[in-house]
């Protein structure tokens, strides 16, 4: 059943802004294609450290992603449900990795990293270290730019979730517990999954505090946002090409799949 | 002497504006009292402070003798049927009516039972399949009523049951309360506004005004 449709103008006006911006991506995206060449696209294929850097890029965005959420569920629930003073400011500071330049926060993790503390904690594993100049590193600029994200974006499922459903199942008898596990948190599943694919997003993309913090060592920190940074500087512009055409389409398959997990009421 | 379903005694508590200081009253057990009085009188802070939903700062809540004052709300056994007929929307009616049983580790063949037998005695047994939107106000309120009654709950809680109902449902549910009642003798607060809904259930009517009972 179709439901009536009354006012087609408005529906036009609404419709055309979004059309034009839609004209102006697909446009982007048809010059890059048009400029990517068979060989190019085989010589792409063929180079190990390529394959290694699509590999490593899909892990580590994927991680962080997922430690990102794993952080953004009770986080988002802590700040949603307390009241006490100085949680604006708290709730603020949340904030700061998503305003700030991610180079900044590359910056701040290399700066921390060389405190004491910092070079401590790196060479935990040995005198290599295993943060800085490591696939660790990536992560964890990752995680610090995505988590962020994340709750802001469960917080304000949970903020939308009413609080008596949880003050009601307490009197049914569930704790504490019981109550997030059962109510509280299957209500905010599409706002989990908006906050996969927001932060997914940022992170998948994510390169100025990557080259910061772990370089761009072929075949071990390098990951496809370095690598078209790399063809570039080499003059390798169709290559560059072509791993930017690989991530749109690991980008639209990855959002498409996330989407498709929301189900309905899904936020983004 | 029969011992207090509900005593409060000397509770002091307050909440922006509102303040209630050294609140006394005593249910006898089996009594079905009816708490009426204006918006703002503080009846649903008083029935929230006994399941456990608000701390006193000072005072202490007993139920069937026991003192729950320091009790979290699932320890307490209150059925509370809160305004506004707040169903688990991620649930549907049957899912609703066991929840109490489930967070309870009651096996889904006993589930399935028990919430049938409440259902049936609500009239709500075709209801058991359906997702909860959609539901009329009385149909919402007898799954709440349902879902808080299957558990057999010691002291019986209800904000405004019937206050935004058609008067068919208003009827049906106040007689089954009544009937209900009748039965099991459990210790009842009800907030009503309404006078001939106070004179057909009340074994006793309390009103309060401004934190204080009169």
């Amino acid at each position: 059943m179709k439901p009536a449709r009354h006012g087609k103008k408005f529906d036009v006006l609404m419709w055309t802004p979004l059309a034009a911006y839609l004209v102006m991506i697909l446009a982007l995206l048809s010059a890059m294609m048009a400029r990517i060449t068979w060989p190019a696209v085989k010589t792409a294929f063929s180079d190990d450290a390529l394959l290694s850097a699509i590999r490593l890029s899909l892990e580590t965005s994927f991680l962080s992603a997922f430690l990102s959420v794993s952080l953004a569920i009770p986080a988002g629930y802590a700040l949603s449900r307390s009241r006490f003073p100085g949680l604006a400011a708290l709730d603020t500071i949340l904030d700061l990795p998503i305003v700030l330049p991610p180079l900044i926060i590359g910056l701040a993790v290399l700066i921390f990293f060389s405190s004491p503390f910092g070079r401590w904690l790196d060479r935990l594993n040995g005198a290599e270290g295993w943060i800085i100049y490591h696939p660790a590193g990536i992560v964890l600029v990752q995680f610090l730019i995505g988590a962020a994200i994340a709750t802001r974006v469960v917080k304000a499922g949970f903020d939308n979730v009413d609080e008596r459903y949880e003050n009601v199942a307490w009197t049914l008898g569930a704790n504490r517990w019981q109550a997030f596990a059962k109510v509280a948190a299957p209500l905010v599943w599409p706002n989990v999954a908006a906050a996969a694919v927001i932060s997914w997003a940022r992170i998948f993309g994510l390169f100025g505090p990557v080259l910061l913090v772990a370089g761009t060592m072929r075949g071990h920190t390098e990951i496809m946002p370095t690598t078209i940074f790399l063809e570039i500087s080499i003059g390798r512009l169709e290559v560059a090409l072509v791993v930017g055409a690989m991530m749109v389409a690991i980008s639209m398959a990855t959002l498409l799949a996330f989407k498709k997990l929301g189900g309905k009421g899904y936020l983004w | 002497m029969k011992r207090h379903g509900i005593e409060i005694t000397g509770v002091s508590f307050s909440i922006g504006d509102f303040r209630m200081e050294n609140m006394n009253l005593a249910v006898p057990e089996g009594e079905y009292l009816v708490l009426t009085g204006p918006n703002g009188a503080g009846k649903t802070v008083l029935t929230k402070l006994v399941c456990g939903l608000f701390s006193p700062l000072s005072g202490g809540i007993s139920i069937l003798g026991r003192d729950v004052t320091a009790e979290p709300p699932w320890k307490r056994r209150v059925g509370y049927v809160p305004q506004d007929t707040p169903l688990f929307p991620n649930r549907g009616v049957r899912g609703n009516i066991e929840f109490g049983l489930e967070v309870a580790g009651i096996g889904k063949k006993e589930r399935r039972s028990d919430a049938a037998e409440i259902a049936g005695k609500l009239g709500i047994e075709g209801l058991l399949d359906r997702g909860v939107d959609g539901l009329s106000g009385g149909e919402r309120q007898k799954v709440c009523l349902a879902r808080a009654l299957v558990l057999g709950p010691d002291i019986l809680i209800l904000d405004e049951p019937v206050s935004a109902i058609d008067e068919d449902s208003r009827s049906e549910i106040c007689a089954f309360l009544k009937n209900e009642h009748g039965k099991t003798g459990v210790t009842t607060i009800h907030i009503s506004h309404n006078s001939d809904e106070t004179a057909m259930l009340a074994d006793r009517v309390v009103r309060m005004e401004s934190g204080k009972i009169l």
